[in-house]
């Protein structure tokens, strides 16, 4: 019995030594997944964006440009984060809206900026979008609901325009799994405290677009693709109940009405 | 890993033919039922079922048949589910998950040789008893 005993714990000791082995090696290297997967997104990013860009009015105007380039700036340096991948861009349209596209680009609608009522609100956002972006939710999603060889073939230029516009909209207006949407959040809130801003806001905007939930506002698509607004708002509440941070703002207040102004014109 | 022995008697050819149809019964279900690892163990479990009140030649490979299953079951399981949550959930595909898709396939291929080389010895009526696996056969089946 003693006999059997020892030689099955042998089999599995075995492989146990196998897998804890061959997990030295740097798979992802030899097999150049890596290399596959971010060139594939580098190639996405850039094609979902030339399509937007033929279909949405980007606003050029320099002021706003370096307003929400100063917000991203403090943002990143703060936490580190590599300022040459976030690749900002302000659209001009009414929606409520902000997404971030393969390869770092982040789409914000000039609808989210004049809605916000103050800059923390959409720093709070702006973090949120790039948390998506730092914690890899967007490749995740295009691999799980697209699938990665359809999404290599439409780098290839195998698909037409209108599939890939259909997955420009899966991005723009729908909703990551609860999972990520929550990590996201989580990751916001450092992303906002390290940066010295006050998290409550970002809570209190999603309290205001759980009320407006119910309403079937062609232009609330922020809430559609980010749903359980209210309960999202109560953990970010608790969340920063804990922290003791002096807080600072980025932006003066002249700016950010400067900034609200430029947009109206 | 493998040894041929004595068995308590000589085995009779049709004995031999039953006993060697056990291993490639596992075989033929694993190449069938290669995604979902549980149908070559149910495969295994059929044959052995119906052939419980055979000779004691017969019984204890189908019973060895069936044990050297296990290990591989659980090992696919895993691996199987694990690669369900990397496609359906939001777990990422890591150098830890290849270097285990890699193991199972080492052991799986371990098992699909030495499966094939006792079907072959077990036909000509040697007897083979794996390490282990044989052991344990020993213990769960014993000659009326």
């Amino acid at each position: 019995m003693k006999k059997v005993f020892l030689q099955g714990l042998t089999i599995i000791v075995l492989f146990f030594l196998t897998w804890f082995l061959l997990s030295q090696i740097d798979w992802y290297t030899i097999f150049k997944i890596k290399k596959v997967t971010d060139k594939t997104e580098e190639k996405l990013g850039d094609l979902f964006w030339n399509i937007l860009q033929k279909t949405e009015k980007e606003n050029k105007n320099t002021f706003v440009i370096n307003v929400i380039d100063s917000i991203v700036n403090k943002i990143c340096l703060a936490n580190k984060i590599d300022r040459e991948i976030i690749k900002i861009h302000i659209i001009n349209k009414d929606e409520i809206n902000a997404f971030a596209l393969p390869n770092g680009h982040l789409l914000v609608y000039s609808g989210l900026i004049l809605s916000s009522e103050n800059q923390e609100e959409l720093s709070g956002v702006i973090c949120h979008e790039i948390a998506h972006i730092e914690l890899n939710h967007i490749m995740k999603k295009l691999i799980k609901e697209v699938g990665l060889t359809a999404l290599i073939s439409m780098t290839a230029g195998n698909n037409g325009t209108e599939i890939i516009k259909q997955t420009v909209k899966l991005l723009s207006s729908s909703a990551f799994d609860r999972s990520l949407e929550k990590a996201a959040d989580i990751k916001a809130i450092d992303y906002l405290v390290k940066s010295k801003i006050n998290p409550q806001p970002f809570a209190n905007f999603l309290y205001a677009l759980a009320e407006k939930e119910n309403e079937s506002d062609k232009y609330f698509a922020w809430i559609s693709s980010h749903p359980e607004s209210k309960e999202r708002g109560k953990y970010i509440t608790e969340y920063s109940k804990t922290i003791t941070i002096k807080y600072e703002p980025i932006l003066s207040l002249n700016t950010w009405d400067k900034l609200k102004e430029k947009l109206l014109e | 890993m493998i040894n041929n022995t004595t068995f308590a008697y000589i085995p009779g050819e049709h004995e031999a033919e039953k006993a060697s149809n056990s291993y490639l019964m596992s075989l033929i279900a694993l190449i069938a039922g290669l995604p979902l690892p549980i149908i070559n163990l149910i495969a295994t479990l059929i044959f052995y079922l119906s052939n419980r009140k055979g000779t004691y030649f017969v019984r204890w490979h189908c019973t060895q048949a069936l044990l050297s299953q296990l290990s591989v079951l659980f090992i696919n399981s895993y691996a199987f589910w694990w690669t369900v949550s990397i496609i359906f959930s939001s777990e990422e595909m890591t150098s830890r998950y290849l270097a285990y898709l890699l193991s199972a396939i080492i052991f799986n291929i371990f098992e699909f040789i030495a499966t094939i080389y006792t079907a072959i010895k077990t036909r000509k009526g040697i007897h083979v008893e794996w390490w282990f696996y044989g052991s344990l056969t020993n213990l769960i089946c014993k000659a009326k």
